[in-house]
């Protein structure tokens, strides 16, 4: 506590809580529930409860073009808000592909199927990128893919908040549409939804959520999948001002769980952020999908 | 309420056209004809999904295609017969949907809101339904869940899409006359297409037709036989 309102550089601990833990802490904070969140509109807007910005390749399309970015030796792109500005293009231009395919694509998972490939596509596209890369650029771009919430800096928070809350200006227009959407488009239209300017709005609040949360701490997989599912399941709602409150809470604890144990187990082993919430995410989906075919 | 001059239905190719034809208020329309006839295209175009491939529909003396979405949301109200039901949405939540042309920009229902949807699910009788969740409960009960979601956006115009198609034969005879009295109780126009010409008929409703041989719609007169409109429809 006394970090925060009487700072004083010079003690060691009061060092590590400021620079080093409150950082990590918001850092899994917004990520667990913007990724969350970010599930959550896509479930609604696919009306699929396997979509996710992981699996319709969102993710994919911002470390694409962080790859590119940081291998392209450009100056202004190496620097954090150049990182930034790639990651959320990248998630914007991978979101309005998944889009464009959803217009033609009947089938819910035929859509799944296009956003693995797309993610694939540029999984090896950045294989490919990597063999021109130095050394120093693959460590760090293959330490940043494997997520984690520790890059993040206590001068950088700031930008990281005020793109968050741009964003979260975004979601608090789209609850009233959300919450129509679930009837299907037709009747969403019926009851006075401009369903195309929502479909945009949609794309776009995700695709910010998605690339900041990317850019500062790595694809994370499976959380914008697992905890929209955890929320409905325990919140029995289809109100999305409230799904969406219930939403945050649940990623953001999950997530400062997840990294509360990856710190316990540091002494021992070091765990890369993504292994573990694939380890407990992907189970929860297996889950979900044979109660769906039951 | 709503006219129709020179309409012609269809989607790519032409289905039938309308030369001249007002629906009034307070009064339930049947809509009737064969297969492939172009009920739903009908129906949908009335709605603004699909556009007609010439000629006029006015609503209230508005020109529609002068109508703005959210004004349209208003005016008509469509019950789908394609509702599944939606896991987690109970019927009371899905009835306030039918308030989402009123509310403010977050959806939140006010005082009177919350009086008109009470008030839709009690004319529907369906008040024990209300915290049930949409996707288990039955058709028939599904169907009037829809309808008084419908009741509650407060149009002047409802249509609907084969409202009877699941219900058992109890059940449609219940479903017509409570739309009977709804359109003649709230002065509303409400236009339903349906297979069940003996029981429009008994009930003394008006019955647009859609003639096969001279692809037209036409209001039918009271004097028709039941053999003459089989003659003129299938």
């Amino acid at each position: 506590m006394h970090a925060i309102t009487k700072y004083n550089p010079e003690n060691t601990n009061e060092f590590i809580v400021r620079e080093l833990r409150i950082p990590r802490m918001i850092a899994a904070i917004v990520a667990g529930g913007g990724l969350s969140i970010a599930g959550m509109l896509m479930q609604t807007l696919f009306n699929n409860p396997l979509a996710g910005p992981y699996v319709l390749g969102i993710n994919s399309g911002s470390s694409l073009f962080v790859a590119l970015a940081t291998l392209s030796g450009l100056t202004f792109f190496t620097e954090e808000m150049g990182i930034i500005s790639a990651a959320l293009l990248g998630a914007l231009c991978f979101g309005t592909i998944i889009l464009g395919f959803s217009f033609f694509i009947q089938s819910s998972v035929s859509l799944l199927l296009i956003g693995l490939m797309v993610g694939g596509f540029s999984s090896s596209f950045i294989s490919v990128l990597e063999t021109y890369a130095s050394a120093e650029e693959l460590k760090s771009l293959t330490l940043w893919s494997m997520g984690s919430l520790q890059h993040l800096e206590l001068d950088e928070l700031r930008h990281l908040l005020i793109v968050f809350a741009i964003g979260l200006i975004g979601l608090s227009i789209l609850i009233k549409p959300l919450n129509a959407m679930i009837l299907g488009e037709k009747s969403a239209e019926n009851l006075g939804v401009n369903v195309f300017q929502f479909r945009l709005l949609c794309i776009t609040v995700t695709a910010i959520f998605t690339g900041l949360i990317t850019a500062y701490c790595g694809p994370i997989a499976f959380v914008g999948l697992a905890v929209p599912n955890i929320t409905k399941l325990l919140f029995r709602t289809q109100s999305h001002a409230t799904l969406i409150l219930a939403n945050f809470a649940i990623g953001a604890v999950f997530l400062l769980l997840v990294d509360s144990f990856i710190q316990i187990c540091e002494p021992w082993i070091i765990l890369p952020l993504n292994a573990v919430t694939s380890i407990i995410g992907a189970p929860i989906i297996i889950i979900i999908v044979l109660k769906r075919i039951k | 309420m709503i006219h129709f001059s020179k309409l012609i239905i269809g989607y790519k190719s032409a289905l039938f056209t309308i030369e001249n034809l007002s629906l009034q208020a307070g009064k339930l329309y049947a809509l009737i004809g064969s297969n492939g006839s172009g009920k739903s295209t009908f129906l949908a175009t009335i709605n603004g999904e699909t556009a007609p491939i010439s000629g006029k529909i006015s609503i209230k003396d508005k020109l529609f295609t002068a109508i703005p979405k959210q004004e349209k949301s208003r005016l008509i109200a469509n019950v789908s017969s394609k509702f599944e039901g939606i896991e987690y949405l109970t019927v009371h939540d899905y009835v306030s949907l039918g308030r989402h042309p009123y509310t403010n920009f977050i959806g939140k229902l006010s005082p009177e809101d919350h009086v008109i949807i009470e008030q839709s699910i009690a004319k529907l009788n369906i008040s024990e339904l209300s915290l049930k969740a949409t996707r288990y409960i039955s058709d028939g009960e599904r169907q009037m869940a829809s309808i008084a979601r419908a009741l509650a956006q407060e149009t002047p115009i409802i249509l609907l899409d084969e409202p009877t198609a699941f219900l058992d034969y109890g059940n449609r005879i219940r479903l017509i006359r409570l739309l009977k009295q709804i359109a003649d109780e709230e002065n509303k126009c409400i236009l339903f297409s349906c297979h069940e010409l003996e029981l429009c008929l008994e009930e003394q409703l008006e019955i647009l037709l859609i003639d096969k041989s001279k692809k037209s719609l036409n209001l039918l007169s009271n004097n028709l036989s039941k053999k003459e409109i089989l003659e003129i429809g299938f």
